[in-house]
């Protein structure tokens, strides 16, 4: 049975400037003791979209539904809701310092939110178990630790204890909006690790919220990319890594250095992303988009299936068939590019490049002394 | 061009920074009223480093462990508490703020947070301006002119002026900070984190547009991040720092291929890739515990701790940098380059991290084929198995 099925999420924000579009329609399932990796921009809507589930965005306009074990969240009252947060469906945020009290200790913390949701919980009981799951988050001397306050501990025993105070009550599906993004390598590996593991024993469902394409690539299961408050591209992991569709997924992807190309100059997507207040016409990704044609223009593409692979979705104009990263598929890009490319759409286009000119221009003056050492290395 | 005091000697030609056991201790205080020192944060403790001209030298390490100190002590930011710091072959610890003011031009910095490194309340003309205004280099018209081709140099629009800090996206406020820093046409370009705040497709934007300022105008870098693929790609050299030492340096591709130290080892394991399956091959080394205290740094090698080869000497005697002898002696196992002693620095820093030599401060150094993930299971193992 499917744990969180959320169809069609719209969420906005009336402001002076304008209404801020945050989240435009997407749709998404979870399945129990599965990992979804939600990856995108600043302002891509990741965030807002997870956090309108847990009734955290106050004063936002909500419509489109999101059943979880069959109640739809985004109907339930305040009260009802504080029962699904902690209880059924539990937060670890970006931040383990903020997300902390620094004046209670962080076993009272725990404490208090196991006995918020279990009345007939003693504060001894409570106490005790804060020191087990302080010891199955791997705190080393949970019983003495237990008394310390935030500050006493590292950055990575904080978020040890924020993934222990989400596990306190034992919660189906565990919501983890950039776990890892303020710590250091050899830390996130751990906190990785450790999430990775915490899952296997309990068969909790993961979302992982992040910008990082390492993390998704280790850990998650399903994949969506969103892009101006859209999914871009859903499948599972290896297909949006080896046979990417969407221009935006093979953007992102080209855009990071790494060790097969690391000589090579970078390929950045050009400009930046939109204002949600005053979003592109047609496909929101065309004024940064290579294969820019004049239906992107006019029309926003929806999510469709890409080949014959049922979970793989993109929602770009191009064939289902353009998927990949190989040069057949490049191939056919450019055939229906060059097909359906109008004088309008080849303006867009000129104009991403130009973006992308300015130092490209220059580089072919500059370049001529680098080029030697590229060609050493 | 300033005048400099510098009489390089023919092998120091390709040197622009060379820093030489550098130390910076800060004091913690406690008590009332008098306050008295109780302790000194070690951030950067007998640090040597060179950086070449028009090259680029990567910093990486963790939260703490000294490579922002480090840089501005480069930078002339903050005076170190001990060693020397020269530029273009001038100690910058030595001179006084006067005499300071002409080498400020040849440094310059680039911060990691776009939003916060700028004036909110200034229009970015004046802020990109204000290197010629302090240095009273160009003014009026002039000025104005010089800030518009330095703007179009980075990719920003000139007539975007008089415009504020708010009105530009992250990216294009890297640029910001990144035109300021170009202004008075430095040597040496210090980026402290420049594109971790930037959203992954402008990131490569902000790193093509350096590589290109490095070759058009020949600029040195120090390259600090935390980010190791990002260092890989800019870097020439990159040297690996935990708790206010170089633990092992290198040129980079050899830095990355044959990684010799422990802690480089679990940090290149750790590291995201954004690849499942060779994220799911590499196996990763998971380190215990977390980085020591800088105030009371572990004696003996600083990361034994946490190493999963550590042995009783690691933590007594402190392993100094040494030169990768394996590579000239195949099948070395290693014991035999920690024996082989410290070897005396060439003047053309061969052994300074930043040369061209692979060092590393280690006992026991990892040799090719060994699996450190296994080793973590029988502490002290040693060896390990030889490829």
């Amino acid at each position: 049975m499917t744990l969180l099925e959320v169809k069609d999420l719209h969420v906005s924000f009336p402001t002076t400037d304008g209404l801020v579009q945050a989240v435009r329609g997407v749709s998404f399932d979870v399945e129990p003791g599965r990992t979804l990796g939600i990856v995108g921009e600043s302002g891509s809507g990741k965030t807002v979209l997870t956090q309108t589930l847990l009734g955290l965005t106050p004063g936002a306009d909500v419509a489109g539904s999101a059943l979880f074990e069959g109640t739809d969240l985004l109907q339930l009252s305040e009260d009802e809701l504080r029962h699904v947060r902690g209880e059924r469906i539990s937060v670890i945020f970006q931040d383990p310092l903020t997300s902390l009290h620094p004046l209670y200790r962080i076993g009272w913390q725990i404490s208090e939110m196991i006995r918020a949701h279990e009345k007939s919980v003693s504060k001894k009981e409570a106490a005790a178990r804060s020191v087990e799951l302080l010891r199955r988050v791997g705190i080393p001397k949970p019983e003495i630790r237990v008394n310390d306050y935030p500050h006493q501990f590292s950055g990575g025993m904080r978020q040890r204890a924020m993934i222990a105070m989400a596990l306190a009550l034992d919660p189906r599906l565990i919501i983890a909006d950039e776990p890892t993004t303020a710590l250091d390598a050899t830390v996130q590996a751990q906190i990785l690790d450790l999430l990775l593991r915490l899952q296997q024993d309990s068969g909790t469902a993961l979302i992982i919220i992040t910008h990082d394409l390492g993390v998704v690539a280790d850990i998650a299961d399903d994949v969506m990319v969103m892009y101006a408050g859209r999914a871009a591209e859903k499948a599972p992991k290896r297909d949006i890594f080896y046979a990417p569709h969407h221009p935006y997924t093979k953007g992102l992807l080209e855009s990071i250095p790494s060790s097969k190309a690391a000589s090579e100059r970078l390929k950045p997507i050009p400009g930046q992303p939109p204002s949600l207040i005053n979003l592109p016409s047609g496909c929101k990704f065309h004024p940064r988009c290579g294969y820019v044609f004049d239906r992107c223009l006019t029309e926003e593409p929806v999510l469709h299936p890409v080949a014959e692979r049922g979970s793989h979705a993109s929602a770009c104009w191009l064939p289902a068939t353009a998927a990949g990263l190989s040069a057949e598929a490049e191939e056919l890009r450019e055939q229906v590019v060059q097909a359906e490319r109008g004088a309008e759409a080849a303006v867009v286009a000129a104009a991403a490049l130009a973006e992308l000119g300015v130092s490209a221009a220059e580089d072919a003056a500059g370049d001529r002394p680098g080029d030697n050492e590229g060609s050493v290395a | 061009m300033a005048p400099l005091m510098a009489q390089p000697t023919a092998n120091e030609d390709d040197v622009l920074v060379r820093v030489e056991n550098a130390v910076k201790y800060f004091p913690v205080k406690a008590g009332g009223f008098i306050k008295h020192t109780v302790g000194q944060v070690h951030a950067v403790d007998d640090v040597s480093l060179v950086i070449e001209r028009g090259k680029t030298l990567g910093l990486v390490g963790e939260t703490g462990s000294g490579k922002s100190t480090l840089a501005r002590c480069v930078a002339g930011l903050i005076p170190v508490t001990s060693g020397q710091v020269f530029i273009n072959g001038t100690d910058i610890t030595k001179l006084s703020r006067g005499a300071m003011r002409p080498l400020r031009r040849e440094v310059q910095m680039i911060f990691q947070d776009p939003y916060s490194s700028l004036n909110p309340r200034r229009r970015v003309g004046a802020i990109i301006g204000d290197p010629f205004a302090i240095h009273k280099t160009a003014t009026g018209a002039e000025r104005k002119r010089k800030v518009q081709e330095l703007m179009e140099r980075v990719g920003l629009n000139p007539e975007h002026y008089n415009r504020f800090p708010a009105e530009f996206s992250g990216g294009q406020r890297q640029r910001i900070g990144v035109a300021r820093a170009l202004a008075l046409r430095p040597k040496l370009i210090i980026c402290d984190e420049p594109v971790s705040a930037l959203d992954v497709s402008i990131q490569a934007q902000v790193l093509n547009l350096l590589s290109d300022l490095q070759q058009e105008y020949g600029l040195s870098y120090l390259f600090i991040a935390h980010d190791l693929e990002v260092v890989r790609h800019v870097s020439d050299k990159v040297a690996v720092m935990y708790l206010g030492r170089i633990g092992e340096a290198a040129p980079a591709e050899e830095l990355y291929d044959r990684p010799r130290h422990p802690y480089t080892v679990a940090l290149l394991s750790a590291a995201p890739a954004a690849d499942p399956d060779t994220a799911a091959a590499r196996q990763r080394i998971i380190l215990t515990g977390d980085v020591p205290s800088p105030i009371d740094p572990p004696a003996g090698c600083r990361f034994h701790p946490r190493c999963p080869k550590a042995q009783e000497i690691c933590a007594k005697v402190e392993p100094q940098l040494v030169r990768d002898q394996s590579a000239a002696q195949p099948g070395d196992d290693g014991q035999q380059a920690a024996d082989a002693g410290q070897t005396d620095a060439s003047p053309m820093g061969g052994d300074v991290p930043g040369g061209w030599a692979h060092v590393t401060a280690c006992h026991f150094p990892v040799v090719p084929g060994e699996n450190l993930a296994t080793a973590g299971a029988v502490a002290g193992a040693g060896k390990g198995d030889v490829a």
